[in-house]
């Protein structure tokens, strides 16, 4: 009975410290700043890509990795007889996911690869990896990991407030929120993942306001699950310190199963969000 | 006078008419509250010469005939609370003479004022007493016991009319505050020039009705149209108007023909007379269609292009260069090709800016008004039937176009809810709880709770000298209302605005929103807003021209 590996890409934003305590390996997007190609992570720091992004006229951009990318990671990593688990940001938003299936079918058969569509982004995606590799951990069988993953995929509650949808609209990823483009007050939508996509959630003015609002519906997700340990995440943008007053209420008005995992948008995402955005990531156990 | 006959009976309402539109700067300046805005002398005027001018189509004079005009003209052409609550007067009065067929007896006009009054107590919600209702119930009474004690038609009215005068004197000893205010009731006074006008209509002799129906002739009759052409974008530039008759002409037919030809159409009519109202761009082709129908008359063909360069240049050199930028590509123009949306919305606006905004907002149809001139309830109709959508909901944005905006639900065919809004912040935060693909009853209610999030602020000039509470305002003083209240007085609309705010902004405002008119400049709200940033560093203040005519600014809490 071979191990069983969790890989996920650079769209998951885990932190470098949950990344090694769970073990889980990441293949990282690119960026692409004009002519300038960055491996995320690895070549480019998120505090160096923000900086740019305020800086740089143009909008960058970012690239899936190849197929060959994924195939050498599973290479890396498995011995035959392993398993793999790839799970990876929503189809509907990025190619990522098309290019781990091709690899997967690109290895010989002594490797086994469940690639896995995680319907979401950020922590969203990195509570999937999470959950994959805490199975793992306490030496789950492939089976029930699959199940806790699925489970995590269809349970998942998204809300994210953005500063401004021009880094959405800009790079084709706003969605059905498109509705909520050329307003001219400043709005501040409650935006949520609706089946792996950006769709508008309530529109409201002021980010004061919605930080409000989401606190109001982190009350009402509790609610509906009155018994229920529930399991938060968030991430951020350039708003670390929000993000952690944040995670401190939630700790204190949910029943949490561990800790408030927090991850700071990298390249990967910010290209497509921007500056100031705070996401929350929440599913019932 | 005996009995009334159909001739008499016109005669008396053109002449109330008059004497309604010769008064009503009077009538307007017994409005309580000294602001500038929703006068009920000209909202009261606008839809009685609505409903007179509707007489003109009758082709005989049975009294039956007029009436029915009368009630949908005034239907059609009310404006504001108290136009609302006339059109229901004339409704009542009008049913109260429908079964009368030749000419009506003193007992038959008692009936009707009876109507009348039922009808007008029966279309509020919750009447008040010392309003022109008690002065339309103290009159029906009066016209009663005179009949009751066999007085002929002519002394029925007088009696009313006294009956009218009386109850109107003691309006402020029942409404606190009318006496306060040192004032009669607004409206209460514009029902007694109504009556006075039917009084003298009685005795009127034939020359002078020649001498009013003259100047029946030429009203303001685009009065509406031009207040709106400054913010209105101007597609389809000539206001074209006629009168078809013939034989056979159908009407449905008609609209349905001239729909794609342009915007604000209005066809009213039967099978012999109909009157055609169109912004088109092809004057020409609509012309030739309805030739075809019968003979065309009193044909008016208005280029509202040029006569809003000169509009938008007094007023505002921007208002212009606004509209014709928005020309191209104004999402609002109507792609009647694709399948009607589930809920439609129209919005009453007053202001180029606050109209963009509304629009961006989603609203299919900005209808010009509240602040200085209030639209007609056929103004709401033809806004909520050019909205391609199967329900509408309809945001007023001023509490005397509320009224008129739930009169709409009855006299179109499509589904329509009011969110009483009664400021443009309101309608705003309303707006924010718009889902397109929800009900339009889930989102009635979504919007009404909504509109709630936000403490509106108006700043703007005394119209009159007044007490209110404790403050002594001075005519064209600058005065600062939280919500609807004078809250503060001043000398400078900034500073008014500063001073107005300390009263609406606490430790849980978020939000500070200001919209500034159409004769502040951008510098200076640019400026206020900075100073107001500084002393409110916890809430996010936000500066938007608004373009409103009469109040410097518009400022919302939330």
């Amino acid at each position: 009975m071979g191990k069983i590996h969790v890989v996920t890409d650079s769209g998951s934003d885990l932190s470098l410290e949950v990344k090694e305590r769970l073990g889980i390996h990441v293949v990282p997007l690119t960026v692409q700043f004009g002519s300038e190609i960055f491996k995320d992570g690895e070549e480019m720091s998120t505090s160096e890509f923000y900086t740019r992004l305020k800086n740089e006229i143009e909008m960058p951009s970012t690239c899936q990795p190849s197929s060959a990318d994924f195939v050498a990671m599973y290479e890396k990593i498995a011995q035959p007889g392993d398993t793999i688990i790839s799970v990876h940001m929503s189809s509907k938003m990025s190619g990522t996911y098309q290019s781990a299936v091709l690899a997967s079918t690109m290895l010989d058969s002594s490797v086994t690869v469940k690639v896995v569509d995680s319907k979401a982004a950020s922590m969203g995606l990195g509570l999937v990896a999470v959950t994959a590799a805490q199975g793992v951990q306490a030496g789950k069988e492939l089976d029930e990991i699959l199940s806790d993953v699925q489970h995590t995929i269809d349970h998942l509650q998204v809300y994210f407030v953005v500063d401004t949808l021009e880094f959405l609209k800009k790079n084709g990823r706003i969605g059905m929120a498109s509705a909520l483009v050329g307003t001219m007050l400043s709005i501040k939508p409650i935006l949520t993942l609706v089946d792996g996509e950006v769709a508008p959630f309530e529109k409201i003015r002021g980010k004061a306001k919605a930080l409000k609002r989401v606190r109001e519906l982190v009350v009402e997700f509790q609610e509906k699950f009155p018994e229920k340990k529930i399991r938060a995440a968030m991430s951020h943008a350039t708003t670390s310190e929000e993000a952690t007053q944040i995670a401190e209420a939630l700790s204190r008005i949910l029943p949490l199963e561990g800790e408030v995992l927090i991850g700071e948008i990298g390249p990967t995402i910010g290209v497509h969000t921007g500056p100031g955005v705070i996401a929350l990531f929440l599913f019932a156990m | 006078m005996d009995v009334i006959n159909g001739v008499t009976l016109r005669n008396m309402l053109l002449v109330a008419a008059r004497n309604l539109d010769q008064q009503k700067d009077i009538v307007n300046a017994l409005n309580v509250f000294p602001v500038p805005d929703g006068d009920t002398g000209t909202n009261m005027s606008l839809t009685l010469n609505a409903a007179v001018k509707e007489l003109e189509r009758a082709e005989n004079n049975e009294v039956g005939r007029l009436t029915t005009l009368l009630a949908r003209g005034s239907l059609m052409g009310a404006r504001g609370n108290s136009g609302v609550i006339l059109s229901q007067f004339f409704r009542g009065f009008s049913d109260g003479l429908a079964h009368v067929k030749g000419e009506a007896t003193g007992e038959d006009i008692a009936h009707a004022f009876d109507s009348a009054s039922k009808t007008t107590y029966r279309a509020v919600m919750k009447p008040v007493e010392g309003t022109m209702l008690t002065v339309a119930r103290v009159a029906a009474e009066a016209a009663e016991e005179a009949a009751e004690e066999g007085a002929d038609a002519s002394a029925v009215i007088k009696a009313a009319l006294l009956g009218a005068q009386k109850s109107l004197a003691d309006t402020p000893n029942i409404l606190p505050v009318l006496k306060e205010a040192g004032v009669v009731d607004a409206g209460g006074q514009g029902l007694v020039c109504i009556f006075e006008g039917f009084w003298a209509g009685l005795t009127t002799s034939p020359e002078e009705m020649e001498e009013i129906l003259a100047e029946q002739g030429t009203p303001e009759k685009e009065a509406v149209d031009f207040s709106r052409l400054g913010e209105e974008v101007l597609v389809n530039k000539y206001c074209t108007e006629f009168i078809i008759l013939g034989e056979g002409i159908d009407p449905e037919r008609i609209r349905a023909e001239l729909e794609s030809k342009g915007d604000s159409m209005i066809v009213v009519g039967d099978e012999y007379v109909t009157k055609v109202h169109i912004h088109t761009d092809h004057p020409g082709q609509v012309l030739q269609f309805c030739g075809d129908l019968g003979n065309l008359t009193e044909i008016a063909i208005d280029n509202m292009m040029l006569q809003n360069q000169e509009f938008a240049h007094h007023s505002d050199n921007h208002r212009l260069d606004y509209a014709i930028d928005n020309v191209v590509g104004f999402p609002g123009v109507a792609e009647h090709s694709a399948a009607p949306k589930g809920v439609g919305i129209v919005a009453v606006v007053a202001g180029a800016g606050l109209a963009d905004i509304f629009r961006s907002l989603g609203v299919d149809s900005v209808v010009t008004g509240g602040q200085t001139m209030n639209p007609s309830t056929e103004d709401l109709v033809t806004a909520v039937n050019s909205v391609h959508a199967e329900s509408v909901i309809i945001l007023p944005n001023n509490k005397n176009v509320i009224f008129s905006a739930q009169q709409v639900k009855e006299l179109v065919d499509k589904k329509v809810g009011v969110v009483p809004t009664r400021s443009a912040p309101q309608g705003i935060s309303a707006l924010m709880y718009f889902v397109e693909d929800d009900s339009l009853e889930e989102n009635v209610a979504a919007m009404e709770s909504g509109m709630g999030e936000v403490k509106t602020g108006e700043v703007t000039y005394a119209v009159r000298s007044t007490v209110a509470g404790d403050l002594q305002i001075e005519e064209r003083d600058i005065i600062g209302l939280a919500e609807g209240k004078i809250a503060v007085v001043g000398s400078s609309p900034d500073d008014v605005a500063r001073d107005l705010l300390r009263t609406m902004v606490d430790d849980e405002s978020t939000v500070i929103s200001v919209y500034y008119g159409a004769d502040q400049m951008a510098e200076e709200a640019e400026d206020l807003s900075a100073t107001l940033q500084e002393e409110y560093s916890h809430c996010e203040v936000e500066v938007y021209p608004g373009g409103q005519p009469l109040y410097y600014y518009i400022v919302s809490v939330e």
